[in-house]
């Protein structure tokens, strides 16, 4: 039987997470765009230092995903939000989410589901930020939903914490570690613990300070300062705590690389599924396992992204003078808009609310819509070309770059970033020590320029190695084909909740909402040290006086008036 | 039959576009990714040229076909986005003012404008637009597999002498009387398309089709704008 989202959601109260990030920003306006019945939305917000109000304001009035909905209600917003939305101050570095206590006694009761977004996205973090935000803070989401009267939850995972492997993968929970290795999760999260206390136990040697001490002094005298014990003690100080920070990241990455992920983010994400699989066996919930999420197909409009994403790196390099890009041909990278896994959300929530929801759904394309890395490289050297012909910024680019294709080809291949990085650091090396000294000062001068010049091309390449070595395990090294099927198991009354991943058309996607999205919204702030285009309402949003925390609909009234 | 129930056939290549498919065959070869396959693809429809010359004069399904090989491995969204390229920074430049004054004319007296093309749908298609009047476009279609083109075209391929057996069948399907169609065309295998109708006209045509047409007292117009 089909399932009406109109009707599963009508009425009822739903506590959001992450709702700042990409994915949550984008489930928040959907469903206050196409499901207005619903009686409540608890945002949760980290203060950050500002007050929370401020920056929700900010969020609602600037950020382009909330463009519709002034849009649809003009002067009216102000009151529509506040009549359905309730901003929450919590974070999930603590129990309880840090919700004063009388809220959370109130959400207790009226809370029916749970949409977990919040996580820590970055591959490779100090490995204490992403057990704190990826482990621990789902272990508090879930901890609240369980002492929670009805809640049931949805958490939002990646495909990708199926780790290094290749071949199909199946929507279930696996037991193993990716290396085959039998995993308990409770023994797993004590060792993670262990290696954070081994890693800055290390940090703190004996012998640690000392090699840091004597790196300082002779740095110091080096420069011809005199190696004073507070310049030395404050020097050390600072080199410690950051090195901390880089041993805390290759702590991470070892332990997950060790049990065959390619990174701490699908480890530790890996890791909260199986955590709260085994501690909340009572507990309603699903996840949902979203592959590489981009720009949007139609919601909030064509073309909707922002931050970090997958596939961004890769086609900015599509565009430059670079053209080899690492990736085997035939392989998948799994891209999926990010209005299909909001869709994928609500359809998994009212599934989870009903008590029919299955124990994962994945989110992805490669299995209904399969996307080959040979033809997405190829697609984004077409959009370059078409993008560079007509706004490039002289003849060179328009004429010679515009058909500069790149292509998918082999790490190995000679003329790899690695080996161009050389030739550049070879060129300039020659340019400011291995040139005639007999030469006049304007080519001393020239030469000078070129090799700054030569410094700055290093320090790019080194980036885009760092980049490529980052997305190889997707690229080129693993041959992975998500299952996404789970979801079919609830027919949706609304075609415009669907989630119909086999309707992409990749061409278009790609060449007229993708890339003009990521260079509208990604590349200015990511690559070309520019502000992000923000929204400006012609009626600005504001916060009713006393309504920031509106009343609350009585429950039993609207569930009689329904 | 009603009077609406004419067409007016138009060989686009030589009549309404000063361009063949080797031009776009010869564009296409050369924006390719990477040297090497431009080189590759650039040879061997350089190769094609005195073949398609050749084999012009007599089947030009043949000879579509042999130019059309160089097409092969080139993906079905390389082939969309050079189409677009080519028809805005070349194809539209080479429309025939003078065919459209006849394409205009065929339609204000009545007649639907079939465009019968060689090029392939994803160029021609491109092109429409600038040729204003068509009601019908039938042109070549290339064959792809897993998004790579295979260097073949589906049946049926246009330009041979195959044009007169489809021209009756198309007539049939839409109820076309011939006898009161005209249709304009530049090449000796479009000599059954021409016969098959009431009023045929040669247009800019090449040496077998002007004897033809000298032969059979048809009109010879001759235009290059």
């Amino acid at each position: 039987m089909s399932i009406s989202l109109h009707q599963e959601y009508d009425g009822k109260h739903v506590l959001l997470t992450g709702g700042t990030g990409f994915v949550g920003k984008v489930w928040l306006v959907m469903a206050l765009m196409r499901l207005p019945n619903i009686a409540r939305i608890y945002v949760l917000m980290r203060g950050k230092g500002r007050n929370v109000n401020d920056r929700w304001i900010k969020m609602v009035n600037e950020n382009p995903a909330f463009r519709p909905l002034h849009e649809l209600h003009g002067a009216d917003l102000s009151r529509f939000i506040a009549e359905r939305v309730e901003v929450v101050p919590g974070t999930l570095d603590s129990a309880q989410m840090s919700i004063e206590d009388s809220v959370a006694d109130r959400l207790r009761e009226n809370v029916d589901l749970i949409v977990n977004c919040a996580g820590l996205v970055d591959f490779n973090p100090d490995v204490r930020v992403a057990v704190s935000s990826n482990l621990d803070g789902s272990m508090h989401v879930a901890d609240f939903a369980a002492s929670c009267k009805k809640a049931a939850m949805i958490h939002v995972s990646t495909c990708y914490v199926a780790g290094t492997k290749d071949g199909f993968i199946p929507e279930t929970i696996a037991e193993t570690a990716p290396n085959g290795q039998p995993l308990d999760p409770e023994a797993e999260y004590v060792r993670l613990k262990e290696i954070i206390e081994e890693t800055e136990a290390e940090n703190e040697s004996e012998e640690t300070v000392r090699t840091l001490t004597e790196e300082v002094v002779a740095r110091l005298e080096k420069r011809g300062y005199e190696p004073t014990e507070k310049r030395v003690s404050g020097t050390v100080g600072r080199l410690k705590a950051k090195r901390l920070r880089e041993v805390m990241a290759q702590a991470g990455t070892d332990r997950a690389k060790e049990l065959g992920w390619p990174n701490t983010y699908t480890y530790t994400k890996a890791l909260a599924e199986m955590l709260t699989k085994v501690r909340y066996p009572n507990l309603r919930h699903t996840v949902l396992r979203p592959a590489i999420v981009e720009s949007a197909l139609s919601f909030p409009f064509p073309g909707w992204n922002e931050g970090f994403n997958t596939s961004g790196p890769l086609i900015y390099l599509a565009g430059t003078w670079f053209r080899h890009i690492p990736a085997k041909a035939g392989n998948p990278l799994d891209i999926i808009p990010v209005d299909l896994v909001v869709n994928g959300i609500f359809i998994a929530g009212a599934a989870v609310m009903r008590g029919e929801h299955e124990e994962v759904y994945q989110t992805g394309s490669s299995d209904r819509a399969f996307l080959p890395i040979d033809r997405l490289t190829e697609l984004s050297a077409l959009g370059h070309r078409q993008h560079l012909r007509k706004t490039g910024a002289d003849r060179v680019e328009k004429l010679i770059l515009s058909r500069w294709d790149a292509l998918a080809s082999d790490p190995e291949h000679v003329l790899n970033v690695s080996n161009i990085r050389e030739v550049v650091f070879q060129v300039t090396r020659y340019l400011r020590h291995g040139r005639p000294e007999k030469i006049p000062r304007e080519w001393k001068d020239e030469a000078e320029s070129l090799a700054k010049s030569g410094d700055k091309a290093q320090r790019k390449l080194r980036q885009i190695e760092e980049v490529l070595d980052l997305f190889m395990p997707f690229t080129y090294d693993h041959y992975m084909v998500f299952e996404a099927r789970a979801l079919d198991k609830h027919p949706i009354d609304e075609p415009e909740f669907r989630f119909q991943p086999e309707d992409i058309d990749w061409r278009q996607y790609w060449l007229e909402c993708h890339m003009p999205g990521l260079r509208r919204w990604c590349f200015p702030s990511q690559y070309e040290n520019k502000e992000t285009e923000t929204y400006t309402p012609a009626v600005p949003f504001e916060m009713l006086e006393g309504e920031s925390l509106a009343p609350i609909p009585n429950q039993a009234a609207s569930e009689a008036a329904r | 039959m009603s009077e609406s129930n004419t067409a007016a056939f138009f060989r686009a290549e030589g009549t309404l576009i000063n361009s063949g498919v080797l031009q776009a065959a010869a564009y296409m070869a050369s924006q390719r990714a990477g040297m090497r396959e431009r080189l590759l693809r650039f040879g061997q429809t350089a190769l094609a040229a005195p073949i398609f010359g050749v084999l012009g004069q007599n089947d030009r399904a043949l000879g579509n076909r042999v130019a059309h090989l160089s097409y092969r491995d080139i993906s079905e969204d390389r082939v969309v986005v050079l189409a677009e390229e080519y028809v805005e920074d070349i194809l539209k430049e080479k429309v025939l003012d003078s065919g459209l004054e006849l394409m205009k004319k065929a339609k204000k007296d009545g007649h639907r404008i079939v465009v019968i093309s060689e090029g392939i749908s994803e160029i021609m298609e491109g092109v429409r637009p600038h040729l204003r009047y068509v009601d019908d476009l039938v042109c070549n279609r290339l064959e792809y597999k897993d998004h790579k083109a295979t260097g073949r075209l589906l049946e049926p391929v246009v330009g041979g002498y195959d044009g007169g057996k489809w021209l009756k069948e198309y007539a049939r399907k839409h109820e076309i009387d011939l006898e009161r169609s005209v249709a304009f065309a530049g090449h000796g295998p479009d000599l059954l398309l021409l016969s098959s109708v009431g009023q045929p006209c040669a247009v800019n045509p090449d040496f077998t089709l002007r004897k033809a047409a000298k032969e059979a007292d048809w009109p010879i117009m001759e235009f290059n704008a």
